[in-house]
Order: structure tokens, then sequence, then C-alpha cells
């Protein structure tokens, strides 16, 4: 065994105890124990150790830390789903399994990443349909309408249309870098390409704006451009760009918050939720007093009242965790996402290839967006807009795509090492 | 190839900027969750809209609250959403004390000022987080009153379908023996009754005896009368000429009560008969700052705190009084308003050799098997009044019962000292007000009472005074 494996083998092991500790935890607190969930537990552990063993034999010198952070991070998600919805920890257990059989299956396929590369518009198109569908078809549950129910399938075509679009933004930009880079036509004190280039950016932004307007998704518009805006600065290394974007993004939100009293009420109960706060305010309200009652240790595992909070489980997860894990649990949860953007701009720093350079990056940005907006939004830092903490929300659609993101990025992992060797 | 290169370095560089400013973006948010867990934890954890606190509450069985005999005055039944729910035993009795612990509209009295305690929750693990767990007991700790359950009876029934209240201390200690405050309203129905209660003319929710604020009428006479001795103004020999009026400057007069012409009396046939003319003149020799002085000498001034849910009196600004208002002050009048508390630590002072002891609720504390966590020691609180001066008020005092307006609080075989106070006010009859202890020569209990809108002190409050001393002598 190599250097690489034994590493990523003990970390991996390290998050599995880390899932039978939280799994004990719970289920000790409860009373709950049964010797059937603890072998579904014990099953999945020895799941992604296979898992693991499987990918090295094609990919041996790929990135060691992905896969054991992942993990990791699914574990204190399974551990508060057992805590806080019982009846959903085997689904959720089901997901993973899926996540991991998806990542492994990725991380094959794209180590052919140029071959990918060259279908980007076939990803791209489909990726706005998914989008589309969402938009047209889509079916309000909770607030937002980015779900779409296939007969007894229901899934957030959205989680996967990111990752098609990033595929997109990836190839595209890397072919057009220079026309952007070199811009030619002023407009004031901008810099801009002639319009027929930044053609498919300014889709994007009507798409996200439609988002906005027909999903009230403020969440994923924000996720969307703002993932369209960093690749395209990372692949032009012009300012004027986000400026524009940004200037293009406020322009769109001043008329949403005027135009739509859902917008409108979202801005009000982030500006001030003390106004109402057993009313439109009574999840963020509650929600911080989650992290206020949890304070430095937490409450302990099933020792706190976070099922006060609606949903819980799925947007306001990390509040929970705030509650029962306190700062140590938070502050972990962060610093493994952390880890994980850390790892994926390191991975996009040492590719051989634009697109591959552009992929990851676009892959870190992504993830690093969502879990600022979701976590801003819960704790009061942003407005709270309804999108899922990557791999700990309950939920497939965000399950199965954040693990197809890192099998992505595992892929990309390697195809830097096989160019360096 | 060279220039690709290059190519590749300028994406690299942007990746880099991109990195950088969105990890920054994650860091900057951990601060900010540091911050919410650690500086702000206190504030959101105890913020009164948080649930958490009385749906933990919930889960522990609350402790008791006791007299000081160890009567159940409150206690927790588990209901069967296995949910412990608070019970009154005595009812309105002890409403205002004991207070009430409601799901719905929080907590009031002793229920909330030791709401730590009996809750449980005020430990030292709660830093702990899971490990807390381990040390957490099944039960909230007793409270333990200095308030005797029978003496409350008997004062709540005193005060019978009347506005009032009515104090009762030990001068020695300065612990509560009752108090008292009607109308009541039952603990037991108050999340039922909420609107009904909360909104009666009445204002049951009011401590009168703590809270309430009256003019006190002759019964202040007690602390002009020690003024005017202490400042040399007065002594046994000296003789009051009461004319059944006393003029003021041009276009003010002071009416003796009735009208009625005392004659020539000294100072302690003055007190027992409650001689207006007296002791508006007296408050007018004092002057304005001598006045004050006294006042802010008994504590007027400040709030007792500690586990008393008093109101501060309030003063008039004797500086601006005019003459006919400093004459007023001096016999219970004008804007001068008090509570029935405040009256009987006066009067405890004459009872304690010249020494105010703190009031308070609370005898004990104990954890459920009985451990006492916390006692409570007499404190002294102020000595305004030197021992010798204050014997003499008081033997003034024995005057007013024996053969004065107050003699309807005398007990066979026992020493009653008493004043009696018949407090105008804008609000139709009279306040009938008694401030008294017994016995005279060996203070056991002090007893203020008031009787709102009932007519004279002599009449209505000194017998219900009396009774309320023979039962605590018992």
């Amino acid at each position: 065994m190599n250097q690489t494996r034994l590493t990523e083998f003990s970390l991996l092991l390290i998050a599995g105890l880390v899932l039978l500790n939280g799994f004990l935890a719970v289920m000790l607190a409860s009373n709950q124990f049964n010797y059937q969930s603890l072998s579904i537990v014990v099953g999945l552990i020895i799941g992604w150790m296979v898992i693991s063993l499987f990918v090295r034999r094609s990919l041996s010198t790929a990135d060691p830390v992905l896969l054991p952070l992942a993990v990791c991070l699914s574990s204190i998600g399974l551990t508060i789903i057992l805590r806080l919805r019982p009846d959903l920890f085997i689904p959720q257990v089901m997901w993973m399994t899926v996540g991991l059989i998806a990542f492994a299956l990725t991380a094959v396929v794209f180590r052919q990443i140029e071959v990918i590369a060259r279908y980007k518009y076939l990803c791209g198109i489909t990726g706005i349909i998914l989008l589309l569908i969402t938009i047209v078809f889509g079916v309000d549950i909770s607030g937002n309408k980015n779900w779409v129910i296939l007969g007894p399938i229901r899934f957030q075509p959205s989680e996967f249309a990111k990752l098609l679009i990033i595929i997109f933004l990836a190839a595209y930009l890397s072919e057009r870098r220079q026309l952007l880079t070199f811009a030619t036509r002023h407009y004031g004190p901008l810099t801009l390409p002639h319009p027929r280039f930044i053609a498919p950016l300014l889709a994007l932004w009507g798409l996200t704006m439609a988002m906005l307007i027909i999903q009230r998704d403020l969440g994923a518009a924000l996720l969307y451009f703002g993932t369209t805006v960093t690749m395209t600065y990372m692949a032009s290394g012009r300012l004027s760009y986000v400026v524009l974007a940004l200037g293009m993004f406020f322009i769109g939100s001043v008329a949403c918050y005027l135009l739509f009293p859902h917008v409108q009420i979202r801005i009000d109960i982030w500006l001030n939720p003390w106004a109402d706060p057993t009313g439109h305010a009574y999840q963020i309200v509650q929600s911080l007093f989650a992290f206020g009652s949890g304070g430095v240790l937490g409450s302990g595992l099933t020792f706190g009242y976070p099922t006060v909070i609606p949903e819980v489980h799925t947007d306001f997860v990390f509040a929970a965790i705030g509650e029962e894990l306190g700062l140590a649990g938070t502050a972990a949860t962060l610093i493994a996402y952390i880890l994980v953007v850390y790892r994926a701009f390191r991975i996009a720093l040492i590719s051989p290839t634009p697109f591959t350079m552009l992929l990851a990056g676009g892959l870190a940005i992504i993830t690093a967006l969502q879990v600022f907006l979701i976590i801003g939004g819960v704790t009061k830092f942003l407005p709270l807009t309804g999108i899922t903490l990557p791999l700990i929300s309950y939920g497939g659609s965000s399950m199965v795509s954040s693990f197809i993101l890192l099998g992505m990025l595992f892929a990309v992992s390697e195809a830097k090492a096989a160019n360096e060797d | 190839m060279k220039t690709n290169n290059t190519h590749h370095k300028a994406i690299r560089r942007n990746i880099r900027n991109a990195a950088l400013f969105s990890i920054a973006l994650l860091v900057i948010l951990l601060g900010y969750v540091t911050y919410l867990q650690v500086i702000e934890s206190n504030t959101l954890a105890f913020n009164p809209l948080n649930r958490r606190t009385a749906a933990a509450a919930n889960k522990v069985e609350r402790g008791q609250i006791t007299d000081n005999q160890g009567k159940v005055l409150a206690f927790s039944e588990l209901t069967t959403q296995k949910e412990y729910r608070r019970k009154y035993p005595y009812g309105a009795v002890f409403a205002h004390v004991v207070g009430y612990d409601s799901p719905k509209y929080g907590k009031a009295g002793i229920e909330s000022v030791y709401d730590g305690y009996l809750s449980g929750q005020i430990n030292p693990e709660r830093r702990l987080g899971a490990i807390s767990q381990l040390f957490k007991s099944a039960a909230g700790n007793n409270v333990m009153l200095t308030i005797d359950a029978r003496l409350q009876e008997t004062a709540y029934r005193a005060l019978g379908n009347n506005r009032g209240a009515i104090v009762a201390l030990s001068p020695v200690t300065g612990a509560v023996l009752a108090m008292v405050s009607r109308p009541g309203f039952d603990p037991d129905s108050i999340d039922a009754e909420w609107n009904n209660i909360s909104q009666a003319a009445g204002s049951p929710l009011l401590n009168r005896a703590a809270q309430g604020l009256y003019p006190p009428g002759s019964i202040i006479k007690v602390l002009v009368a020690e003024a005017a001795m202490a400042e040399h103004l007065a002594n046994s020999s000296r003789e009051f000429n009461c004319t059944g009026k006393l003029k003021i400057g041009p276009d003010y007069t002071l009416p003796e009560a009735n009208n009625r012409a005392h004659g020539k009396i000294n100072l302690t046939e003055a007190l027992a008969v409650s001689c207006n003319v007296t002791f508006g003149q007296l408050a007018l020799e004092l002057g304005r700052a001598k006045m004050a002085k006294t006042f802010d000498r008994y504590g007027f001034s400040q709030l007792v705190g500690g586990d008393m849910p008093d109101n501060l009196p309030k003063l008039p600004d004797f500086s601006q009084l005019s003459d006919g208002d400093l004459a007023q002050t001096g016999i219970g009048q004008g804007s001068l308003l008090v509570t029935p508390l405040r009256m009987a630590m006066l009067a405890s002072t004459f009872a304690n050799k010249g020494i105010m002891m703190k009031p308070y609720l609370v005898q004990k504390i104990t954890a459920p098997d009985g451990t006492v966590i916390s006692q409570t020691a007499p404190e002294k609180w102020l000595s305004p009044v030197n021992p010798d001066l204050a014997d003499q008020v008081a033997r003034m005092m024995v005057g007013v019962v024996k053969e004065g307006t107050g003699s309807a609080a005398a007990i066979r075989g026992v020493q009653v000292a008493g004043k009696t106070g018949t407090a105008e006010n804008p609000h139709c009859a009279p306040h009938a007000w008694f401030i008294g202890f017994a016995p005279a020569d060996n203070p056991q209990v002090v007893v203020a009472v008031i009787i709102e809108n009932a007519g004279s002190g002599g009449s209505v409050a000194a017998p219900i005074a009396g009774q309320i001393l023979r039962q605590a002598l018992r």
C-alpha cells in the first residue's frame, strides 16, 4: 500500500469512528439502540472503505483527503438526522450509499476529462434544460419551487444542473479566454469584448433572474450567478466583469425587492428579525436562540430543543449542530468545509490545462458559495436563502450531486499527477 | 508552449485570488459563528422568547415552595403528557408572594425571582456541554419562605372583600411573616382567566403590600415625632396649643379632624389623639431640609432590594413645597405616597431599638436531598435613630393603643404599641391605616394594615391589626 492510499485509508477509519460515535451517542441517549441499525452503520463504513479501494485501482495518486472529508461531513449529517428525524435515517444512509457509488463512477468516468470537454454544449444545454424544467414544472415544497416530481421520484434538478453548467463554463471560458482577456470595446470606464462573446454569460444572468422571480429561489440564483461571475474572472483576470455583474445583479435584486413581497419579507426579517419574532422571523429567531443556547460545548446530542425550528433537518441543520454540539461542532464542520474548498482550489492550481483548472476552480467556488450562503443565512449574517448544506442536510439530490462534484475533483486531481510524473 | 505557460500562470494567479477571497469569506463566517456562540450566547439563550429554558423546565420536577413550617404552597404535578404543571393549594391567599408559573404568561413573585433554583437550572455545570447531563438532578430545589401560612390566612380573611393590604414582619430579623393583598387571584387559573385577571378594575395582579402607593395619613406622625425630639423641638415638658385649626400664611388653614380643639397638650398626648395642628406645626418648625433628611434617614429614597419586590415611595420635592404643603406632609397628606411594607418597616425600627432590618421572604433553599443550598441571615439595613429615642417613640405608641385612637387594637394581657391613620385621598372615602407591634416591651411582630376607602383607621384598621397581632402571638 503506498503512502497516498494509507493516508486515505486511515482518514476514512477516523471518519468511521466519527459516525460510530455519533450513532451510539444518539441511540444510547434516547434508549432506542438496536443491532439492526448498528449493522447498517458498520456496513456503510465498510462500504466507503470498499469504494476507496475500488477507485484507487485506477486513480492511485488522486487527492487522499477529499473522500475522508466528505464522509466525515456526511457522518455529522447522519448523526444529526438520526437525532432529529430517526425515520429519515435509513433513507439518508441509502442516499449516501448512492452518493458513494456515484462518486466512484464519476471518478472513473472523468479520467477521460478532455473527452467530456468536447461535449461542452451538450452539457450546457442539458444543464439549462434541467433548470428550465424546474422553472416551468417546478413544484412548491416548503417555499421553494425547485422540485420536480416524476412519478414516484422527486428531485431537485438544479442540484445536477449546476455541475453541468460548471463543465460548460469551464470549457467555454477556457476556449474564449483570450477574447475575454483582451477585450477591445470600451463602454465608459468598462472594457468589454464584443457582446457575441459574452452572450452565454448574459443568458445565464437572465436565467438566474428568472429563477429568482419565478421560483423565488434567491439562494440558487445567487449561487449560479456568483459561480458564473467568479469563473469568468478566473479565466479572464478582469475585475470589470465582476463589477459589471455585481451591478447587474444589484439592479435585478433591487427591482425584485420593490416588485415582489416575498423578497421584501426576506430582506426585512434579515435587517430586523426582532420586529416580528413570532411571525415571519420565527425560524431565524429560533435558529439564533439555538446557537446561543448551544454555547461553546452545546447541550449534548438529544438534550437540546432544535425541533422548535421548522424544517430543521434540511435548511436549518446547521442550527441543530450549533445547539447540541455547540461551537465545537459548528467550528469543526466549518473547518471541514474550509478544508474541502482549500483542497479543491489546490487541485485547480496544480491542474495541467486551463479547462481542468477552471473546472476544479468552479467546483471549489460553488462549494464555498453554497456553504457561505446557507450558513450565513441561518446565522443571520446574510439574508436567509433556502439552499441545502452540502453533505449534511437531508435530501437525495443534494447528497448525490455533492458526491458527484467530489468525484469530479478527485478525477481532476489524478489528471495532474499523470501529467507531472 | 511558452505563451501557453504564461497564460496558465495568469489563470493560476486569478484562481489563487478567487481562492483567497472565498476562503476569507468562510473564515469571516467562522469568526461570526464564534461571536454568536461565545459572546452572544447568554443573551440569546436567556431571551424571554427562547422557549428552550421553559421546555427544559417542563421536564424537571420544579421544587416546592413552603411556608416556615413546611406547609406546601406550590408544587409540581405530572400531567398525562408527561410534563409538569404547577399547583397552588392555597389559591389566592399566597398569590402575590408566591406568584405564578404559566407556560403562556411567564412567571411572577417567588416563582420568578427564584426560578433558577426552583427549576434546578442554576448549576455551575451548564458550561460543560454534554458532560453536564451526568450531574443533572431530576428535581429542582425547594424554597422555604419566612411566611407563616396560618397568619397569612388570618390576614387574608381579615381583609374580607375590601381592597387593601397587610404586612407582618419580625422586627428583630426582618423576616416577613405575612404579606397579603386584596383583591387576589387564583394562580391555578392564571392560564384560563388571564384576560379577566389582568384587566380587572381592582388590579388583582398588583401586590399592594409591597407595591401599592398610598398617602400614609397620620401614621407618619411617629416619624415626625421622632424628628422633633431628635432636633430638640419637643420634649416631655413642651406644650402645644391646639385651637382646632392651624393658620398658615394669609390664606391657608390646616384643619383638625372634625374641627375639634385639643387644647393644651404635650407630644405624647398629641400622638395619642393624632393632633393635626401639633404635627403640622412641628413640620413647619423642622423645615424643608430637616424633613427631607428625616425621610432619607428611614430609607424612603432607596429600594429595599434583595428578594423584596418593592416600589420606591414617592416623596415630595421638599425644597419646592409651600408652607401649607409642608404642614400637610407632616400629617401624611399632600403628595407623599408610601407602601404598606415601608410603614411596617418604620414601625419595626421603633420596635427594634432603632435598627431597621432588611425585610426578606425566603428562609432557606434546599436541594431535593435536603442539603441546605442557602440560608438567609438577618441583615441590618439602616439605623436611622438611636435606641433611646426609638424607645421613647415606642412608649408613645403604647399610649395610642392604651388611651388614644388605636384602642381597638388592644389585646388583653399584652401591651400593644400602634398608630392609626385616616388618609384623605382624591378617590372618595379615606384609607384606613394602622401600624403597630406587640408585645411592646419585647416586640415579636410588627404589622401594617391598610384598607382602601374604608373610613377611619381607629375603627376599621385597628381591630384588624389587633386580630393579626393576637394570631401572631398565639
